[in-house]
């Protein structure tokens, strides 16, 4: 089901209104069929690949909870990280693994006679895998006890608010609230729909608004000029940023309506000076998943600086492949490892330069340009993240360079009209005005603020049921 | 303050502080809002399919000589070109059952004019509503109700909610006929005034090439295009096939079927055939393979008048 469909606009008020009805003890039960229901409203069978996670990942945090050595642990651990890793694998990578096989056996000179699946993705596969994994390896360093009802640890991995795109949750995080009992509180409930509503407006009236340009000149790169690709690759920036952010406020906002914190995945990453911090403010979820479980494993910054410098890339080469199985990605990832990289190694010279030149790094133009160039190099590595293939995103770049700024209204407005690149820039000034608003949207008049923001989504939304764009992850 | 007692003051505070609030103001708002921009804005812009669809089934103009159409109808005639009773009725997207659905609405009408225009296309008799925003503001009508088919919504009906998702249509619409920045407007027609960049054209010319045309003929439809002419044999139909790039005849299959219905029509005694279709207009005349452009629409329009003038004076 998608957050933006009729069905959900009556899905949850039902849910949310039973959940606080039925008695405490029996909610697992009511959440954890919503969340079924919510699941299989997209392709029914695939509930059949969480199912069999689900169960392996119970029974490994138990058997690993009750071994007693730590190479018998790790034996458990390996299972479950090689089921779900095995899924993600089959189902996201197969296809590509054998595509990339094929093309070097026509390098090389041999045939691959590996056959291709005909298969959908299932949707929302790498989140869930992921938190089902985090499951598993904090039960084996201790930090978490194996969850022994099986209904609450189903709905750790499920639950609906979360389930298709994040947040990646901790099961520190959520296995005690499902635990505990929600209490019907106003305040509470306001500031849900608050979220609810500020990411349908993200999702409905800007990156609705933005794909429509985006989309249109991505489409007809040929016929693009300077002026367009430039507007389309900054306005793609914007556009996945209120996709996703907004997707993750309705998840924040669904699940705080029923008493529950999921954590904050995107801190207005934009403002970030440097492409380090713009890390620490984008998909945190993700990125501390890969802090966690992959880069500190691999040494992360304890070790000598060359083997440091490895670990960042491969974090971020891991990265761009968990978002799809396609080389654009890879090099999406592997940019904004060098990214990081370079950041890092002119750390230095940077600060000395700084003192030299006496600049001050406080003051509002200093801090403009810093914002400037990480949304520049950013909004560079979108390319590749946008096109269909490598080829396509050189060609966009190399339409960019062509320098043609012939004044085509046509042509700059994307065959679009003038109209809807006005309310493009229109609706980007009003995300920015709505940065003046308290971050978790904890306001004394909730009521002004929700009958304000749905005014604005019927009055500005796009009708066109978009699929949010991280849920092909 | 977690017993059923707490429930029911949390309950009581959540529907007074926030849910009533919000359905006060949205509701309030809302409706004042869409009263107006119905008002103000859908249904004085006549380039909107909505005001078009409100027009037949609400106005009467005696001596009005309406043209029913698609987009190459709304593109294609200028109705101040033709003389001074002319109003293009033309709704882009929309195939036939759409126009006979005015014509079946001006068919009810009294009027002292019996002349009526449509624009004839080669591609057959057939079925298609296009835009859901022709026929929000007229939703609640059986017949309206009916060309919206499966895309017909309960919230159609809804004030204010309604409209989610065409605002921005409707006041497009608005701003066209008013600034006439990209499009030139005459009482109903909306026609483009840019021309496409020449490797652009070029291209929907390939493509146009390398694409099978077909004649289809959806003999329901058929029958009752005959049946609505013969019935009102007090009204003169005047079925105009308005000009197409020469590309579009390449891979035409079957143009023999297009002249035989045309023949057929020519057959009954209150209609006349126009072909313009095989007319020759240079490329800068056309938006793309199957509609004109402002400036092939004015030597269009032009030729037009003059075939009309020997039967309307």
């Amino acid at each position: 089901m998608l957050f933006n469909s009729t069905e959900f606009l009556f899905f949850f008020p039902i849910v949310t209104a039973l959940f606080f009805i039925l008695p405490a003890k029996v909610r697992w039960i009511l959440l954890l069929a919503a969340s079924c229901f919510f699941y299989m409203f997209f392709k029914p069978e695939y509930i059949l690949i969480l199912a069999f996670t689900i169960i392996i990942d119970y029974f490994a945090g138990i058997l690993i909870e009750n071994t007693v050595g730590k190479s018998e642990k790790r034996k458990f651990l390996i299972l479950s990280l090689l089921a779900n890793i095995g899924v993600l694998a089959f189902f996201k990578y197969y296809n590509f693994i054998n595509g990339n096989l094929t093309s070097l056996g026509q390098v090389l000179g041999f045939t691959n006679k590996i056959p291709y699946l005909s298969m959908i993705l299932p949707i929302g596969l790498s989140f869930h895998t992921f938190q089902a994994m985090s499951y598993t390896i904090e039960v084996y360093r201790g930090n978490q006890k194996a969850e022994k009802h099986f209904g609450i640890y189903s709905l750790y991995v499920m639950f609906y608010p979360q389930l298709v795109a994040g947040p990646i949750e901790r099961p520190q995080n959520m296995l005690p609230q499902f635990h505990a009992k929600q209490t019907f509180q106003v305040d509470q409930i306001a500031n849900g729909l608050n979220l609810i509503v500020y990411g349908f407006f993200k999702k409905l009236v800007v990156a609705d608004r933005l794909s429509v340009y985006v989309n249109n000149v991505y489409g007809d790169i040929d016929n693009a000029n300077s002026i367009s690709m430039l507007i389309a690759v900054c306005f793609f920036s914007i556009q996945i940023y209120c996709d996703f952010s907004g997707y993750s406020d309705i998840a924040r906002g669904t699940a705080k309506c029923m008493g529950f914190d999921l954590m904050v995945n995107f801190e207005r990453p934009y403002l970030a000076q440097s492409i380090s911090e713009f890390w620490r403010r984008w998909h945190i979820s993700l990125s501390t998943w890969f802090k966690d479980y992959l880069y500190i494993p691999l040494g992360g910054n304890r070790v000598k600086r060359p083997k440091a410098y490895r670990n960042l890339f491969i974090v971020f080469l891991v990265s761009g492949l968990w978002h799809g199985a396609n080389w654009t990605y890879i090099i999406w990832g592997g940019l904004h490892g060098i990214y990081v990289i370079l950041e890092s190694m002119t750390h230095r010279i940077r600060n000395r330069l700084n003192i030299l030149l006496r600049i001050n790094r406080a003051r509002t133009f200093h801090t403009f340009l810093n914002r400037m160039a990480v949304f520049i190099l950013v909004t560079f590595a979108w390319i590749f993240f946008r096109a269909p293939g490598v080829d396509q995103a050189f060609k966009v770049m190399q339409k960019i360079v062509s320098f043609d700024f012939s004044r085509n209204l046509t042509i700059i407005s994307a065959q679009k009209g003038p109209l809807n690149l006005f309310l493009s820039f229109g609706v980007i000034v009003i995300l920015g005005c709505s940065y003046l608003l308290p971050k978790n949207l904890q306001m004394k008049n909730s009521a002004l603020f929700i009958a304000f923001t749905t005014f604005i989504i019927i009055l500005a939304g796009k009708d066109v049921g978009a699929e949010f764009i991280y849920f092909q992850f | 303050m977690s017993g059923p007692n707490s429930f029911i003051f949390n309950f009581k505070a959540f529907v007074y502080r926030l849910v009533l609030p919000v359905i006060l103001m949205t509701g309030t708002v809302g409706f004042a809002f869409s009263w107006y921009f119905e008002k103000k804005i859908i249904l004085k812009t006549s380039i909107s399919g909505a005001y078009k669809v409100n027009r037949i089934l609400t106005e009467t103009y005696p001596d009005e000589i309406p043209i029913f159409g698609s987009s190459r109808a709304e593109g294609g005639y200028i109705p101040d070109s033709l003389g001074p009773a002319y109003f293009n009725y033309g709704l882009s997207g929309t195939k036939e059952n759409v126009q006979l659905f005015f014509l079946e609405e001006e068919c009810k009408k009294k009027k002292r004019t019996p002349y009526i225009i449509l624009n004839f296309d080669l591609d057959g008799i057939g079925y298609g509503g296009g835009d859901m925003a022709n026929y929000i503001p007229n939703a609640n009508i059986p017949s309206v109700k009916a060309l919206m088919g499966e895309q017909y919504r309960f919230s159609f009906r809804i004030p204010f909610i309604k409209y989610y998702g065409y605002y921005e249509l409707y006041f497009k619409y608005f701003l066209n006929e008013r600034m006439n920045l990209t499009k030139y407007s005459n009482k109903g027609a909306s026609i483009e005034k840019d021309v496409l960049p020449v490797q652009k054209f070029n291209q929907l010319v390939q493509e146009r090439k390398n694409s099978q045309t077909l004649f289809e003929c959806n003999s329901s439809l058929k029958n009752r295009l005959f049946s609505l002419i013969l019935n009102h044999p007090e009204r003169f139909y005047l079925f105009v096939v308005a000009p197409y790039h020469a590309s579009y005849f390449e891979k035409y299959q079957n143009l023999s079927e297009a002249t035989i219905f045309l023949k057929e029509l020519a057959g009954i005694k209150n209609v006349r055939i126009f072909n313009f279709s095989k007319v020759t207009y240079p490329d800068s005349c056309f938006l793309n393979t199957t509609h004109l452009n402002y400036k092939g629409a004015v030597l269009f329009n032009r030729q037009l008048k003059d075939s009309l003038a020997q039967i309307i004076r």
